[in-house]
């Protein structure tokens, strides 16, 4: 792979792969505001941080080879099903490793993935949020020097235009009803 | 379709722009101006991320279900919640009944009340009122800050009612704006709330969680107490948008521009007043009578069923699942905060809720939970102000001798601004929920508004809608049930405990 199509993949990641800090650092963010130490509230944000920028930039990525479509909610759910529990899973290993010296889990693994896989759910909805409104934006300004950009953006833009037609519809509805009454 | 035309009726004469030679049809519906016949525009694809019930989530994801459920399921059991699934899943279809009239008029439940009956319209008027102008809402929100950065309270309360004020007078549509606003702050909740329920709770907590919810009938003797049944009263009232949000979110969808809503101009801030489209004096109606009309109307039913199914009822379940679960996790780690839940003291109980996980050796989510509280308070905020705002004005407009001189942004920046400043006022100079002599009479007229609504509903959408689009059986039964549902509890306490709602 050129460095050419790596920076290319890297752009399309990018607004996943900030969700998925922003989810990390939030926890570690606000401990240093709330005066906790810092070293604990850092490796905890990277610990979790990490895996989920690494799957939020690779559903970007998916999203370029059209695997995932703009607005559409269950093939994320399903990704962040199995995604969530993984980034769990390392976080609780890691933390529990620099707290006790050994990586444990507060209950046994099976029903710890069942819960992670449960709340992944909810993850998914605010990713899937938040994705939709920064990802257009962000296309717009890489697409120049990028085809996958360009091509996915056009996706967006497809979607777009439908949304558009319909809020024109409803204003020519609107001018036709203000010169009748 | 018993439409009629001025002076006479063309049938089946397709709506639409009609020639100046040529009377038009219009649907009359109770007393006031008739609404002309116009089309319906198509409706958007029904699987959407965004719309209007945004607004819903924003003022319904609150004190509820981040405080008031977690302390009911940790005093009697998760199995309390059976209450919460009938008490979200009727306003899941309230909020689909207020959608019918809004869409299939471009007007607000508030005109359709005013239809029936003008008095019942001024009730809520006043209620409204009585029941939001003091600032309460933002004390929580504001002290979990002061908790995170130790900036007072006070201060911080009184720079953000300012702050909302300027950002909805500079806006150019003050729709659009919120839209955004809210979207960004919800999916942040979200994602947030995710995140700690994942890193607090067990599968042991969910199981019970989820499983409490279908324990219908379940009420041990403690609850049917003079202390405990008015809280229960008052949390299945608070179990998703409380008082009138459902009611404003009739002019939320109607300024999306959702069905018959096309027709009605958004409301400009203050600044852009200027460019505001002329407030037609009406809503409109769409013809019944057409096939093809009717068929976009069963698209924009299932645009907005989407909208009540998956966003509003599925996040309003996920985030209450998920505070449950951290409550749970927090009772856990340390047995004292059961106590101070328990005593009904709301600020000591979420900052012992906070203080748990941080004495758990779980730092930093002590300082997460109190950040989800203030995002909470700020997205309450933001939704009540608007919402607020927005039926006063539509109300004075239209039912107000004289007010129709002024345009609806003028009215909207006039119940805004005196909103925030007498919130101002009181938070510096009187007490935040209302005078303490009419806080039993604001609680209950809340709660009495929710069964008021639903008597509304039926009378509105039965009565002022053309028979082709008015509610089925199964739905009438469902919103009666509702209203005999919040009445019924109210005046229940009232009679039996003497108290109104907790």
């Amino acid at each position: 792979m050129t460095a050419e199509r790596v920076r290319r993949l890297g752009e399309l990641a990018l607004p996943g792969f900030a969700i998925g800090v922003a989810a990390g650092v939030i926890a570690g963010g606000l401990s240093l505001i709330a005066g906790q130490p810092a070293g604990w509230g850092l490796a905890s944000a990277l610990a979790l941080g990490l895996p989920l920028a690494v799957f939020g930039g690779m559903y970007g990525v998916l999203m370029g080879k059209e695997i995932f479509r703009p607005g559409v909610f269950a093939p994320a759910g399903l990704y962040w099903m199995v995604a969530f529990p993984i980034s769990r899973l390392c976080h609780e290993t890691v933390t529990s490793t620099l707290v006790t010296g050994s990586p444990q889990l507060r209950e046994d693994l099976l029903a710890f993935l069942a819960f992670q896989a449960l709340i992944s759910l909810g993850f998914a909805i605010g990713f899937i949020w938040l994705h939709e409104r920064i990802t257009p934006r962000w296309l717009m300004r890489i697409q120049a020097g990028n085809p996958e950009a360009r091509r996915l953006l056009a996706k967006y833009v497809q979607h777009a235009e439908i949304l558009w037609q319909g809020r024109e519809q409803r204003r020519t509805a609107r001018a036709r009803s203000k010169g009748a009454s | 379709m018993d439409t009629s035309s001025t002076p006479a009726a063309t049938p089946h004469s397709s709506a639409g722009p009609t020639p100046p030679d040529q009377e038009e049809r219009v649907w009359h519906a109770g007393k006031l101006e008739p609404m002309p016949i116009r089309k319906l525009p198509d409706a958007p694809p029904s699987v959407h991320l965004l719309g209007p019930t945004v607004f819903l989530v924003a003022l319904g994801v609150g004190m509820g279900e981040s405080y008031m459920w977690p302390r009911l399921v940790l005093l009697f059991g998760p199995e309390i919640r059976w209450l919460f699934l009938i008490g979200v899943t009727l306003q899941a279809v309230v909020m689909l009944e207020m959608a019918r009239y809004a869409m299939a008029t471009g007007e607000s439940i508030f005109f359709g009340a005013a239809r029936v009956f003008k008095p019942l319209m001024w009730f809520f008027f006043v209620v409204a009122i009585l029941v939001y102008i003091w600032p309460g809402h933002l004390s929580a929100g504001a002290a979990a800050f002061e908790q995170i950065t130790g900036i007072p309270w006070l201060i911080t309360a009184c720079v953000g009612l300012v702050l909302v004020g300027v950002l909805f007078s500079l806006a150019k549509v003050i729709y659009n704006l919120l839209e955004n606003v809210l979207s960004i702050l919800i999916g942040t909740l979200v994602i947030s709330t995710a995140v700690v329920a994942a890193i607090v709770g067990t599968w042991g907590d969910v199981v019970t969680t989820i499983s409490g919810m279908f324990a219908f009938g379940y009420l041990p003797s403690e609850a049917m107490s003079a202390a405990w049944f008015p809280v229960i009263v008052g949390s299945i009232a608070f179990a998703g948008p409380s008082g009138m949000q459902q009611m404003w979110y009739t002019l939320h969808l109607r300024d999306s521009g959702a069905g018959m809503g096309a027709h009605i101009p958004q409301v400009r801030g203050l600044r852009h007043a200027g460019e505001e489209e002329a407030m037609p004096s009406r809503g409109f109606m769409f013809d019944t009578d057409n096939p093809a009309e009717l068929a976009k109307w069963k698209g924009w039913r299932r645009w907005v069923t989407f909208d009540a199914l998956l966003l509003f009822w599925g996040i309003t379940m996920l985030v209450t699942i998920s505070f449950t679960v951290i409550a749970q996790a927090a009772a856990r780690q340390n047995p004292g905060v059961r106590d101070v839940i328990e005593s009904g003291e709301r600020e000591a109980a979420l900052n012992a809720m906070a203080d748990s996980f941080a004495s758990a050796g779980s730092s930093v989510l002590g300082a997460v939970f109190l950040g989800f509280i203030a995002l909470i308070g700020m997205n309450a905020t933001l939704g009540l102000f608007d919402s607020f705002s927005r039926g006063q004005a539509d109300m004075t407009y239209h039912f107000v001798k004289g007010a129709k001189r002024l345009r609806m942004s003028h009215l909207y920046a006039v119940f805004l601004w005196g909103v925030i400043g007498f919130g101002i006022l009181i938070l510096l100079f009187g007490p935040a929920d209302g005078p303490s002599g009419i806080l039993d009479t604001l609680a209950f007229l809340s709660t009495f508004a929710m069964g008021a609504y639903c008597v509304t509903l039926l009378l509105v959408n039965n009565r002022m809608l053309p028979k082709p689009i008015r509610p089925k059986i199964w739905t009438n039964l469902i919103i009666g049930f509702g209203a005999v549902f919040y009445l019924g509890m109210l005046f229940y306490s009232l009679f039996q405990f003497g108290v109104v709602v907790g």
